[in-house]
Parts: structure tokens; sequence; C-alpha cells
């Protein structure tokens, strides 16, 4: 299976972790990741006013490239950039205004030719012809959880693990259409098929701080911690995330939390498609632990943890 | 029906009305009068200011016996509004009341237009049109249709039960069906009634014990109603006796067949907070009183695999061999009222219901309250029986929410919450009561000082916010809110979250209802007939509502509407024989092929077709007139009395002549 | 304080605008305070989530454009899933953060980032505060 694939500008500098793990996991499903010709950031923010629109024409025009690829599903890991693909893929549909005025802002882009890898200029406008997909929903749907667990190599039973879905997958319900914002079983499934168990919490869709942690640090921190603290109250051995700016908030800020908590003993956070790389037989060295501030190798070893705190 | 006039020698009188400015400011009253005096069949024109005015009616008797007016017509406002008092005032004149036209230049001119010119010239063609119609309407006589004189009531509860008595107290016969083995409904399940804190069981009891002894009440308990068909006056009911697997007038309630009956069961009347056994008395008042053999949960009905109940029962009241049986009734009128449930807790998956034991519902508190209930009447939590120090109390949960649950008020939540934060204070007295709102609404009398009593005296702590999540961390419930007043944002910890649950259509009772097409509106309450004015009668005639089953309301309100519903039926009743009327749509034999498709049109089952004689034969009182058949007719043997297909034509010529 | 409501053509011009620039009808809105009681910010705001949309609704825009809440908006949407009502409260935010836009310095500006914490900060988060919060 070939399947357009958008890792977001971070994955390939900072948080390379996702995107190698992801990559790692996807060769062993036999799933051909192809990242579109020439892409970009895709603007991390879908605009919120109905006139700021020009923000629409940095996702856009990576979902144009794929159309143009011959791709009709664009995949992604990063929920910032899912949110914004998807949306911006939704108001093209629904709102001709929209899709005629980013169209014609982007007549005088440059396409990069699939084939000839030439650039040229002009193509056909996009009238939101790609689905877009976020990796859990490309797993359940595409892939499907039976082929995962014929794959697995590695028996994760005992491992519990908290799923943070975070803001930016579910909400607004209304645009995302992925799951209910309050009940949600999308990354829960995912969980228990790769073979860990998922750890219910309350705190699973509550905001980690967001882009606060460069300009109100003290919310971010408190923010985040309530995360971290309600996952490890209920018994998780460690935090599993799908976004970057999650992963910073809750990993690269653990200190900071620490500082501020005193009694705050720590969990490590880890990506879901780590999980899902070693589950399927994947090497530790591949899963770019480096990245991590808060030591998840002891998440990664070869007998799965049966420590489960209640 | 007395001889038609001839259409020529016919004399039409016309009058104009103003409606004060409603029709005057657009259309030229007088202009029409005035344009019209000399039409054909035109023998008498005028204007007037307010025709429905006592002035204005008797001008028209008047001028009935002083012109010898053979019809009239009343250019004025909808037919909806008046048809009824012109009818009477020509009545009155000695003039059938089936000549009388009523040409609506107001909702269809006045008030829909605003070009002077133009709707004064509608106006007129709205006039000649009835003009033609009235030269060719036939005196019509109502049909006559016996009544009986028996009521239905379906339900038990309070409403159900004051409606009975009130039309049995009329002297009249009252069948009363409910489904559940005993009377009673919600209120007797609960504890306090506000806003006088009487016990709920204290004062519906003796209305229960007056049913069951009163002469003229029939009371079918374990029963369902199957099937209703017939018109008013003249129903015929088909009722479902379910198998009790008890003999009620043998049961003494010994209560020996409980104690050794080995099924576990949660109580429903304890809102599943204890359990009962497969074989139960559901509550120690019920009525009537005696044991109920619940079949689904009972080990087989064999006694081969169990019969310890029939074994210790010294009164031989029990028989597995009991079987359903169908009891047939005939009444002349129903009053529906089947009461209500609460929104289910699952659909607020933020607030934890269904996931959190101690996060519970209203009725649930209820049976916490009551001394007769799983605790004694010592509030404890369902989950570790601890004394809540710190209950919350979450008001509009699943009310008022226009984008993901119901969109309406529930109107007895406030007060109810109001109690329980007043009956939590008085049993525990160092305990914080908090109350979370939106508004606090408290309409009724005395309901308001009741309210200011709870937060004045009993100190509870209203914060007006709507909580946005609750979750449970160790022992304690979070709840997050806000005060909107003061501007911050608010978390509590509590031991115990009661919610506020929307009320909403009674679970199970959307079938019969659609069997009976009783008219529900879109949230499954029972529509009235009019919202203003008519609030107890059901645009079915012959069905009447009452209680929760019409819409949220408390106790003073349902017991109001369960009386006036009695009362409607007792007009119903009152009158020696039944109208119905005439203007409905007979066959015409000889045009009749018997094609057959005008039987698919009824909504009203009125007609069937006569194998014999191979054609359509129509009943004549469940014809409502509706037109549908006359419509679909193609060889035009369904004609409508006095809006033939003749009058529509000669009303379109009149209107596009000129 | 006193506040005179003028129900004059500026308050009605400023609602219109919000309403326009939102999509939202700020009138449905019945101040229940929901969105607050939900919001992972609230308690470092001047000014409540409700209480933003109260000040549009009353047309007093110079306050509600002074409130420092508008920047600690963390645009999780947690306020829109739970809205009776269905406002989405955070594209009210923004609809007023635009109307700022041109009127004053940025509200966080890359100028407010030590080099040393630009250097470890992954991309995502300062291209989503800039075009939040940045002219």
């Amino acid at each position: 299976m070939k399947i357009h694939y958008y890792p977001g500008c971070t994955l390939k500098q900072k948080t390379t972790a996702l995107d190698i793990s992801t990559r790692e996991a996807m060769k062993r499903l036999d799933v051909e990741l192809v990242e579109p010709e020439g892409w970009s950031c895709c603007g991390a923010e879908y605009p919120l006013t109905e006139e700021k629109i020009v923000g629409l024409a940095a996702p856009i025009r990576i979902l144009r490239q794929v159309r143009d690829e011959g791709g009709d599903v664009l995949v992604t890991t990063c929920s910032f950039c899912f949110a914004v693909l998807k949306r911006a893929d939704k108001a093209l549909r629904d709102d001709p205004l929209k899709r005629k005025r980013i169209n014609a802002f982007l007549k005088d882009d440059i396409q990069i030719d699939p084939l000839t890898k030439e650039r040229t200029t002009g193509f056909e406008d996009y009238a939101g012809e790609v689905k877009v997909l976020h990796l859990l929903e490309f797993l359940r749907d595409r892939v499907g959880y039976p082929r995962i667990r014929d794959r697995i190599q590695r028996d994760l039973k005992g491992l519990a693990i908290a799923p943070y879905y975070g803001c930016r997958m579910l909400r607004p319900q209304k645009e995302m259409e992925v799951d209910q914002p309050d009940a949600p079983r999308l990354f829960e499934d995912f969980l228990e098929a790769v073979g860990c168990s998922a750890v219910d919490y309350p705190f699973k869709q509550e905001c980690c701080g967001s882009y606060l942690s460069v300009s109100l640090p003290a919310a971010d921190t408190e923010a985040s911690y309530r995360v971290l603290r309600s996952a490890r109250m209920n018994g998780a051995r460690a935090v599993a995330v799908t976004c970057p700016l999650c992963f910073y908030n809750m990993d690269h800020r653990q200190d900071a939390i620490k500082e501020t908590y005193l009694d705050f003993p720590g969990i490590p956070v880890v990506f879901f498609t780590q999980i899902l790389a070693w589950a399927l037989g994947v090497d530790k060295a591949v899963l770019g632990l480096g990245e991590h501030r808060v030591p998840a190798d002891g998440v990664f070893s070869d007998i799965p943890a049966t420590e489960v705190r209640t | 029906m007395t001889a038609k006039p001839k259409t020529k020698e016919k004399r039409i009188g016309l009058f104009v009305c103003h409606c004060g400015v409603n029709i005057a400011s657009v259309v030229d009253v007088e202009k029409v009068a005035q344009v019209l005096k000399d039409y054909p069949g035109v023998s008498f024109s005028a204007d007037y200011v307010y025709m429905c005015s006592d002035p204005g009616q008797q001008m028209i008797i008047d001028t009935i016996k002083e012109k010898h007016l053979d019809g009239i017509i009343v250019a004025a406002c909808s037919p909806t509004l008046h048809e009824k008092t012109f009818q009477e005032a020509a009545r009155l004149a000695g003039l059938n009341p089936y000549q009388i036209e009523i040409a609506n230049i107001r909702e269809q001119d006045s008030w829909v237009h605003t070009d002077k010119d133009k709707a004064t010239r509608k106006a007129v063609k709205i006039v000649k049109s009835h003009v033609a119609k009235a030269l060719q309407n036939e005196n019509l006589e109502p049909i006559k249709v016996d009544v009986n004189r028996r009521a239905l009531v379906i339900g038990g509860g309070v409403s159900g039960l004051q409606a009975a008595l009130d039309i049995a107290d009329h002297g009249y016969e009252v069948i009363l069906v409910e489904k559940n083995p005993s009377i009673g409904g919600k209120m007797i399940q609960l504890s306090e009634t506000f806003p006088t804190l009487d016990c709920s069981q204290c004062i519906l009891t003796p209305k229960m014990v007056e049913v069951s002894r009163h002469p003229r009440i029939k009371l079918l308990t374990y029963h369902e109603v199957d099937s209703i068909s017939g018109f008013v006056g003249n129903f015929k009911v088909r009722i479902k006796k379910k198998p009790r697997y008890v003999d009620e007038t043998l049961c003494n309630l010994c209560g020996e067949c409980e104690k050794v009956c080995p099924q576990i069961v949660p109580d429903e009347f304890n809102m599943g907070l204890s359990f009962r056994k497969a074989i139960y008395l559901p509550f120690p008042q019920a009525i009537p009183g005696t044991y109920t053999l619940d079949a689904e949960h009972c080990l087989g009905l064999n006694p081969v695999r169990c019969g310890k109940c029939k074994d210790v029962c010294d009164k031989k009241a029990i028989d597995y061999d009991a079987k359903e049986t169908i009891v047939e009734e005939e009444v002349g009128a129903v009053v529906v009222a089947t009461g209500y449930d609460l929104y289910t807790m699952q659909a607020l998956g933020e607030y934890g219901g269904e996931k959190y034991e101690d996060v519970v519902n209203g009725l649930e508190f209820e049976r916490i309250l009551s001394a007769s209930g799983p605790t004694g009447g010592v509030i404890r939590r369902p989950s570790d029986g601890k004394v809540p120090q710190s209950v919350v109390f979450v008001q509009c949960s699943g009310s008022r929410d226009t984008e993901h649950h119901l969109p309406y008020c529930s109107k007895i939540c406030c007060m109810y919450t109001a109690k329980h934060a007043m009956m939590y204070r008085h049993r525990v007295p160092d305990g914080q009561a908090t109350v979370f709102y939106i508004d606090v609404r408290t309409g009724g009398k005395a309901f308001d000082e009741f309210y200011q009593r709870t937060v004045e005296e009993e100190k509870v702590l209203y914060i007006r916010g709507k909580v946005s999540k609750i979750f449970k961390e160790g022992d304690k419930l979070i709840v997050w809110g806000a005060d909107t007043l003061t501007g911050k944002k608010v978390e509590i910890e509590a031991d115990m979250v009661v919610l506020a649950m929307a009320m909403v259509k009674a679970d199970g009772v959307q079938d019969l209802l659609k069997k009976l097409k009783i008219s529900t509106d879109i949230h499954g309450f029972l529509a009235e007939a009019h919202p203003k004015l008519r609030p107890v009668e059901s645009l079915n005639a012959g069905f009447y509502l009452a209680g929760c089953a019409h819409g949220p309301k408390d106790i003073p309100e349902t017991v109001s509407q369960a009386s006036a519903a009695a009362a409607k039926v007792g007009n119903l009743f009152a009158q020696k024989e039944l109208s119905h009327e005439p203007t409905v749509v007979p066959v015409n034999d000889e045009l009749c092929s018997g094609c057959g498709i005008c039987l698919t049109m009824c909504p009203y089952t009125a007609r069937t077709l006569d194998p014999s004689r191979g054609v359509v034969v129509v009943n004549e009182i469940l014809c409502e007139g509706c037109g549908a058949c006359a419509a679909a007719c193609p060889s035009g043997a369904a004609q409508q009395r006095n809006q033939t297909d003749d009058q529509i034509f000669s009303m379109l010529r009149a209107m596009l002549r000129d | 304080m006193r506040v005179k409501l003028k129900a004059g053509r500026d308050q009605r011009k400023f609602i219109k605008r919000i309403e326009e620039l939102s999509g939202e009808n700020v009138f449905a809105c019945y101040q229940c305070g929901r969105c607050s009681a939900g919001c992972p910010v609230a308690p470092e705001m001047d000014l409540l989530p409700n209480q933003i949309i109260r000040l549009v609704q009353m047309g007093l825009d110079e306050e509600v454009l002074r409130s420092k809440t508008l920047f600690l908006c963390a645009s999780c949407f947690t306020c829109e899933s739970r809205c009776p009502k269905g406002i989405d409260m955070a594209r009210v935010m923004e609809a007023v953060r635009h109307i700022l836009d041109p009127k004053g310095k940025d509200a966080f500006g890359p100028g407010e980032i030590p080099p040393e914490l630009a250097q470890e900060l992954p991309q995502q988060v300062l291209v989503s505060i800039f075009r939040k919060f940045a002219k």
C-alpha cells in the first residue's frame, strides 16, 4: 500500500522521533509513505476568522500537490497539522467563495510536476478532493487492526498506557468528525489492538497548554501537570501523545513541572508510533528515544512493564 | 335537509369588516362593499368596523330577517376565529348555518400585502369567489352521534388518578389502566414535595385508596392498552392483561414467597439503588396490595426449576400457568396521562453520568431521602455508604441545551433542587450544599419564598455558572464550574453530585401513541389543540391530555390539568348526543367505479369498499371533511358537501374573470 | 464604575463586525458560563471568556479590546465543544483579536523569546503563537 504522508516541519527537525518511529512502523505494515513533492509548513493554525483566509493557502497547496501526484488520501501524525489540513480541506469543499479566492490566490504558485520534477505554474482548482486522515484513523480503517495484530512481535500485555488526545484531534467535532470529544474510543482501540491496556483518565482531552508554554509558562506548566498527574493516578506507565507540541510541553518541560510541583515524581511521555513500532518488532535504537528529556527507555524494555500503580 | 333555494333567486348578503385597522388600513373596505353592491346574486352589501361585535352580529341577524337573505358572506378574518360566531348568528335569524361563507380578506390579504390598490382589488376577487360558492351552497344539518358515557384513563400516576376521580365523581364510569403492578406513578417515589414539604406518599395514598374503592372506577393494574378504534363517543379499546402469576384477590401480603425467592433483581422503585426479588411488592402502600411475579427474572415459572414461592404460599395464590389475556372495553372519551421519564445520564458523558456511582439524578436522590428508601432516609452515597459532607447540585443537566441535548426548560428542577438542598442541610447540618445554576425559576405560589429560605436560612451556596466537567479523583468528585457573577473559575471537591436531569417523554409509550394516532410534538410530548386556549384537549376528538405526558410541569399544575381534562370529558358526556360537521364527502354510487383510490387517501379510515356492490361506502361520522378523497377521485363520485368540484370551479372563474 | 450604554451606530458596528468575522451570533449566548468553567487558562485571565462575549453583547468595545484575556486563549476549543448554544467562543476571541490587530504592537512577538529558548522550541510553537498573537 502506498500512501501520501505529511510529516510537517517539526517532525523533520525537532521531533524526529515521531517521524522515524512512524516510518519504521509503516515499513512493518507494508505501507509505503510518500511525501508530497516540495511540501512546506502547513501554517500550524487554522484561521478562525472569516477574513483571514490567507492562512488557508499553505495547507491547500499541500493538498493540491497530493492530488496532482495521484493521491486521494493524505495521512499525518501531528495533530496540529491534521487539524489545519482537515479543516482547510473542508472549508474549500463547503464554501465556494473561499474556494474561489484561495485558488485564485494560488494561481501563480509554483507546481512541481510529479513525473518530470519540473517546476511549472498553473494548475486545476482544488475543490477538496483529498481526504485527510490522522494516522490513528488510517490504521483503524485502511490498514485494519487485524493486520496489525498479525504482525505483532512483542507481547505488550500489562503495559498500561494513557492515551492523550489533546485538543486538536477531536475538536471542533463538527469539522474534525473523528470521534465524540467527551467519550472517544479511537486511541483506546488502537492501544488495545497493539496489545497494551488503555488507561481511562479524565484529562485525556484537556489542553496541555499548547503554545502558552512560550508566552505564559505558568499556565502551561499547570495544565500539563494536571494531565500527567491524572494519568499517573489512574495507573499509567506512560502517556502516549500524537503531537510534537504536547510532547514538548509534557516531556521537555517536565523539569519545570517538577520544580513547581515538588511532589510530582514524573512519568514518561512517548509517541503512539513508538509503541506501535516497538510492538511490531522494531529495534529500540531506531525509536528516537534520544530526543526524550524524561527517560522512556524503561517503557521499552524487553520485558513489558507489569508495575501498575492504582 | 331542507329544499335548497333556486340558484337564480338566491339572495346573498355581503358584510365587509374593517376589523379596526387590521383590514381597513390596507384594503378599502368601503369600496369593496360598494363595488359588490350590484354584483349578480348580491342583494345587500355593507361594511362595518367590527363584524364580530354584538352590534355587528345583530346587524347580520336583522338584515337576514329584513332583506329575506338566503345566504351571507362575511368578508373578514380567518374562519378559524369566527365562523362559528356568524353561523350561530345566522341560525338565530332562522337561516341554515351552512349558508354562511367567510371570505378571508385579512390573513389572506390585508396582513400579507402593502399595496392598497392591489389589495383592494384582491379583496373584491376573493369576495366574488365566495359569492359563486354561496350561490350553490345547500342547507345542511349536523350529523348526530350517540355518546357512550364511559371514560378510559391511561396512566395511574397522580394525573390519571385525579382525572379518574373527577370523572367518576361526576357520575360516570371510568376504566383506569396502569401498566405497572401498582398505581402511584413517579409521585409515590418522591420523599417530600415542594413547597409545602408534604410527605409525598402521605398525600398521594389517600387518592390511591379512593380510586381503588370508588364504585365507578374499574382499576386495571398490570394492564396495557393495546389499541383503540372508533371515534369520539364511540371508542373500542383492546387492553392486554399481563399475567401477574399471583391472584390479587387471594394474596394477603404475608411475604413468605419473597423470603424464599432465590432471584435478586435491581429494584426499579428504588431506581436500582437496592434489590428486590423476582416475586415482589413494589412498595408497602402498593395498590392493589398484592405480590407480583416478574416472569422476566423468574427462574422459569416451572416447578421443576424452582417452585419455592408457590410452596410457601398458604393462600394458594400463585399460579404459574396464568396467561396474557385481552380485555375489551367500550368508552366515549380517553384521557392520556402516561407521565414522563428522566433524560438518561449516559448522555452527559462529561458529567460522569452512569460512570460514577455517586453522580445521581433527582429521582435517585429522592429515594435516598425517603424514609422507605434504600438507606432508610439517611443520606448516604451509593458507592460506600458514607454520609456525604459536600454535595453539589447541578441544574439544567440536559435541559436548555440546543446544541447537544434538549432545548427546553424542564420547569421543575429549580424547585426540586432547592428542596433537595434544603433536605440535605436539614439532615447533615455540618454538610456543605452547593447549587450550580444558570437561572432560578420559581414561578408558582410560594415558590420563590421557598427558594429564598433555602438560600437565607439553610445557607445553601448558589453559584451562577453551568458546570463544565465532573470527574473522580480518589475519593472525591471534582466539579469544574464558574461563578459568572464574580468572574471566577471555580473547582469544588464533592462527595456526591445530584444532576437535575431533563424531563423527557415517557419510555415505551411512543408505540402506543402512534397506534392511537395522537399527535405529539417533536420532543414526543402530547400536542394540545391550542397552546393558549385548549391546553387539555388533543386535536384528535375524544382524546384529552393530562400531566407530564403533555410537557414538564409540577404537581399543582398536573392536578389542575387532570381536573380540567375531566371537566372537558364532562362537557362531552353532558351532551345528549354529539354533533359532527356535515361537510363530509359522501359517495355518488352511480359514478363510483370501486377503483379504491380514495381508500388509500383517507387518513381517518372513513371509507371502505363494499364488495357486494362494488362501490365505496363512507362512514360519515369518521369523515372529517379533509377533501383528499375528493381531489383524488377520478370519476367525481366523491364530492364534498358545500365544496363540490362545481363550486370550486365557479370560485376560480369568478376570480379569474376580470 | 458607571457605564453609559450607548446603543449607537458605533456599538452596533462593533457587534456586527465581530459577528461577521467570527460567523457566530453573539446574542445566542445566555451567559451560562460553561465556557469559563472548562477553560484551562481561565484562572490566569482578567476577564473570563463569558465576560468577553458579554461585553461584546453590550457593545463595550474599548473594555474588551483592552483585556489581557485575548492573548491567553490557547484555542483548545473546550469552550466550543461544551457550549449549550453551540457558540464557538474561540472564534469570537479570534474576531476580537482581529479587530485589535491594526491597532497596537505585537501582543507576543519574536522579540519576547530569548535566543537559547528559540533554539529548542519546536517550529510548530513559533508558527502558531506568532499567527495568533503577533500583528
